[in-house]
């Protein structure tokens, strides 16, 4: 312990010191990133808006299985009508998520056994009206092409 | 003055205008300078303010509006001033409405006592620095009824711990004032400023021989002003907003005005008791040596006088600004132990020394 | 109630009851005689959650308790499900995990560090301390897709590996924090305001805060060193060393764990300030460890059809703002029969109104503040 006479110059000193630390940032860059203008670029595993993929002949990879819906932690959000082609095999004829609900886990691209859902980079999904957050199959589908030619998602074939 | 005035005559004689129209406008000029030029430096404060403490954390402060965020203040205003005016319901409404005013007519008058150059001061009185001290610390009244009228329990206690601290600070910064006044040996502020001329450049500022007292006007300055770290009356993070929680619109506006004015004032007259005010630090004149025409040079003076006052006057907001950025808030106890424990002891001290040095080296 | 009492609501919308705590106080002048927090503004449902939903949706779901240090709670559930499952956890797993949830409860303590200086009046250390959390919250994006909800652990393992790339960046910001908390303890240890704001105010003694069932930080505060994280307790109590004590590979690791004498709120920011520290050097630890080492992380189970088998299991964590335990019980279906969450803050909160007695108004941000609670994770 220091003696107690000398406490005020050790104050002083502490004040001084910290004045300087702050003083000294003034001559450091802004780390500011201008929103609307500039932003953070995105990794490849980012989870943002849903997108069904689509192959080179314009099929859907989905088999409507229905894994995603099981995995999904929000009720009622990932809604699949299915249907059977004339081979035979299961395709979904209608397929929405519906984003008021999602919260973005990414369960349903992990855990979907086909590879066939993926998250695109889109983020500013604000809309006025709650319908437009409602995606059908044309909208998950317009928003894989969308990122394949922003190049936001690498080609899954 | 009157070399301004016969300019002004003989401007008005051009356009044919009669003398007597002259006479009368002319004593209502600078008022409307003062006012003028009041707003604007409050709506630069307040930018600056903003760009600094942005600075310092690393950000770049407000850029939208207009080149550099030059026009963010002006954008404020005018949303504040679109504001509806809310007056609580169970408020003292007259005295609601009083307030603001209370806190903003004073500071536009202490303003008019400044020396802004050897020639522009509009009011001179022998006792203006007294009348400064008395004038600056009828706000705290404006906030005291702010406090009480809003019937708003955090508005009571910050207009409580403000008059508690205006009360303990007001004491050590008029002893240092005292001191400055003996140094001078007058009460005029713009004598207080001639008595800093010396030979050599800058070394008559009354900042050496009354240091301590410049830390300790300094610290009370800061008070006075309810600024960080004595920033308690409006602690955010305990009473909201303080006494100017329930204000809205234009009220509150006059309110941040009158708070930045008074910010701008204090280190203008602080800069005009410790450095020097409007002298020049070079210990001559910018104008006079290098324009060589007299007559220009003469007018030219002046404004270079108000622009040292004005530079002087920003070096302190900006270290207010960093003391602002740094420290944290105290406690309303440790405020009041520290006033009358540390501060007021200490300007006895510094009134003690200074009547010393008056004594041993001025007297001979 | 008597007559010259103020009574007065802080909350729930003030600008320092970080969320929506509303305490209501009777002030004496400005000594606080009273003090009443209200919670339940933030109530979730969390444990309710789960009973209807399969394990791995319930997962995602966990990370909200404490939105500052999602991946305590991830991991406090994980592993109770993998006791319960016994399911083999790899060492690289192991290694990821402890790395980041060193680095998260960095970034917790940094956002403690930020707004309880902000609440004792110090604007720039928040803009400080955001700035450096920026970083590591970009680094858990590009690990994981998101800043705060990760969802990266899954039952046995991790989603997917972390990459070299990432490892190095990871160094780098490792490599210069010690610099950054060094600056903030420039502008903020030694400053007479803040020492005589914070030193002997708040002290929480030995004793109350064991009946009160404080833990981390503001335990260790008091000089119990009581660590989830460490294996070998030095209480002396033997009924602390119960099961979960040196969880993950921790005892593989060299770490001390740093203590406090008094347990005021000046302790209580030192402590706090030291387990940064002492992040970084664990950190660190990871980082070498995974550069050398190689393995799998990904899990063998079928997440999606894990079925658990009959039992019940306490798993404890120790989290940034206290233990974080996770209650699991099982029917042997695919949904949890119960799951019960004990968080730190909790209890936190519950010792305020003893605290706070007879001090002053502005000591509630100096002692509310240091004790870092957070409301989410109150209220659950
Ligand atoms: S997206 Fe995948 S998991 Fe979902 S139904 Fe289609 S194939 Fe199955
Ligand atoms: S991201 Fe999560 S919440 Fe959203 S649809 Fe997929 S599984 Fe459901």
């Amino acid at each position: 312990m220091m003696k107690k006479s000398l406490k005020p110059f050790r104050d002083i000193i502490a004040l001084a010191l910290g004045h300087l630390t702050v003083f000294k940032h003034v001559f450091k860059r802004p780390v500011t990133l201008e929103y609307p203008e500039k932003k953070l670029p995105l990794n490849d595993n980012f989870r943002g808006e849903h997108a069904l993929v689509v192959d080179n002949e314009g099929k859907l990879l989905c088999t409507a299985c229905g894994t995603c819906q099981r995995v999904c932690p929000s009720f009622e959000t990932i809604e699949i009508e299915k249907e059977k082609n004339e081979s035979g095999k299961f395709y979904p004829k209608n397929y929405t998520i519906d984003l008021n609900k999602c919260i973005f886990c990414g369960n349903c691209v992990q855990y979907c056994p086909f590879g066939a859902i993926i998250m695109t980079k889109e983020y500013e999904l604000a809309d006025e009206k709650k319908s437009a957050l409602k995606l059908d199959i044309n909208t998950l589908k317009k928003n894989y092409s969308d990122s394949i030619i922003k190049k936001t998602v690498k080609s899954k074939r | 003055m009157e070399y301004l005035y016969f300019l002004y005559i003989d401007f008005l004689h051009k356009y044919n205008l009669p003398e007597f129209i002259g006479m009368a406008t002319f004593p209502l000029l600078p008022f409307c300078m003062v006012a003028a030029a009041l707003i604007l430096v409050v709506l630069f404060l307040v930018l600056m303010e903003r760009k600094v403490l942005a600075f310092f954390t690393q950000r770049k402060g407000p850029n939208r509006v207009g080149p550099w965020g030059l026009f963010q203040t002006i954008a404020d205003a005018i949303k504040l001033l679109c504001k509806e005016n809310i007056t609580p319901t169970g408020a003292e409404k007259f005295m609601f409405n009083l307030a603001p005013l209370l806190a903003f007519v004073p500071v536009m008058v202490v303003w008019g006592l400044i020396p802004f150059s050897s020639e522009f001061d509009f009011m001179s009185y022998s006792v203006s620095a007294l009348l400064f001290m008395t004038i600056a610390s009828i706000p705290t009244l404006g906030i005291l009824l702010a406090g009480y009228a809003s019937n708003n329990k955090y508005s009571l206690i910050g207009s409580f711990r403000s008059v508690a601290q205006a009360i303990s600070y007001e004491l050590p910064l008029v002893f240092v004032l005292v001191s400055i006044v003996v140094l001078a040996s007058s009460l005029n502020l713009r004598q207080i400023v001639l008595a800093q001329i010396s030979v050599y450049p800058f070394c008559g500022w009354f900042i050496f021989p009354a240091f301590l007292g410049f830390l300790i006007f300094f610290i009370c300055a800061t008070a006075e002003l309810n600024r960080c770290p004595f920033d308690l009356p409006e602690a955010e993070s305990e009473l909201v907003s303080g006494y100017n929680t329930e204000y809205s619109g234009m009220k509150f506006a006059f309110f941040f005005l009158a708070e930045y004015a008074m910010m701008f004032i204090m280190c203008a007259f602080m800069a005009t008791l410790f450095l020097g005010g409007f002298l020049s630090p070079f210990g001559f004149y910018l104008s006079e040596r290098f324009i060589h025409n007299d007559l220009l040079a003469q007018v030219l003076v002046y404004f270079e006088q108000v622009f040292w006052l004005f530079l002087k006057t920003f070096f302190l907001i900006f270290c207010m600004m960093l003391v602002r950025a740094t420290l944290p808030r105290l406690k309303s106890n440790q405020l009041m132990g520290f006033a009358w424990k540390v501060l007021l002891p200490l300007s006895f001290l510094n009134l003690f020394f200074i009547c010393c040095y008056k004594y041993f080296i001025y007297a001979k | 109630m008597t007559k010259n009492r103020l009574k007065i609501n802080i909350g729930p919308q003030h600008p320092s009851t970080h969320g929506v705590l509303r305490l209501v106080l009777e002030l004496e002048g400005e000594i606080i005689k009273s003090c009443e927090p209200v919670i339940g503004y933030l109530h979730r449902g969390m444990e309710k959650m789960a009973e209807n939903r399969t394990y791995l949706q319930y997962l995602p779901i966990v990370d909200r308790i404490d939105y500052l240090s999602g991946f305590f709670n991830s991991f406090a559930y994980c592993n109770a499900v993998e006791n319960l499952a016994q399911i083999e956890v790899s060492k690289r797993s192991q290694y990821i995990r402890v790395l980041t949830m060193e680095m998260n409860r960095l970034s917790s303590h940094l956002l403690w560090l930020g707004t309880f200086l902000l609440d004792m009046g110090a604007t720039s250390p928040l803009f400080y301390t955001f700035r450096d959390r920026e970083v590591i919250l970009s680094l858990f994006e590009e690990l994981t897709g998101q800043r705060l909800m990760y969802n990266y652990y899954t039952f046995g393992g991790l989603r997917h590996d972390v990459s070299d790339d990432w490892l190095d960046k990871v160094g780098d910001f490792v490599k210069i924090m010690p610099k950054k908390i060094q600056d903030y303890e420039d502008i903020i240890t030694n400053n007479p305001i803040f020492t005589t704001r914070t030193k002997n105010i708040g002290v929480l003694s030995k004793n109350s805060t064991l009946q009160y069932s404080i833990t981390g930080p503001n335990l260790r505060a008091t000089g119990i060193r009581v660590d989830y994280r460490n294996s070998k307790q030095e209480t002396g109590n033997k009924e602390h060393n119960s099961h979960g004590l040196g969880y993950l590979v921790y005892p593989e690791l060299d770490f001390e764990i740093p203590t406090a004498k008094t347990g005021d709120s000046f302790d209580r920011y030192k402590v706090r300030v030291e387990e940064m520290k002492v992040c970084l050097k664990l950190i660190s630890q990871c980082i070498d460890w995974l550069k050398s080492n190689t393995g799998e992380i990904i899990s063998p189970i079928k997440q999606h059809l894990l079925k658990v088998p009959e039992g019940e299991f306490i798993s404890n964590v120790e989290a940034p703002r206290g233990v974080c335990s996770c209650y699991v019980k099982s029917d042997g279906s695919g949904n949890p029969y119960r799951v019960k969450w004990r968080t730190g803050s909790f209890y936190a909160v519950q010792i305020l109104p003893k605290l706070l007695e007879n001090t002053f108004y502005p000591d509630l941000m100096a002692i509310f503040g240091s004790l870092d609670v957070i409301l989410p994770e109150v209220d659950r």
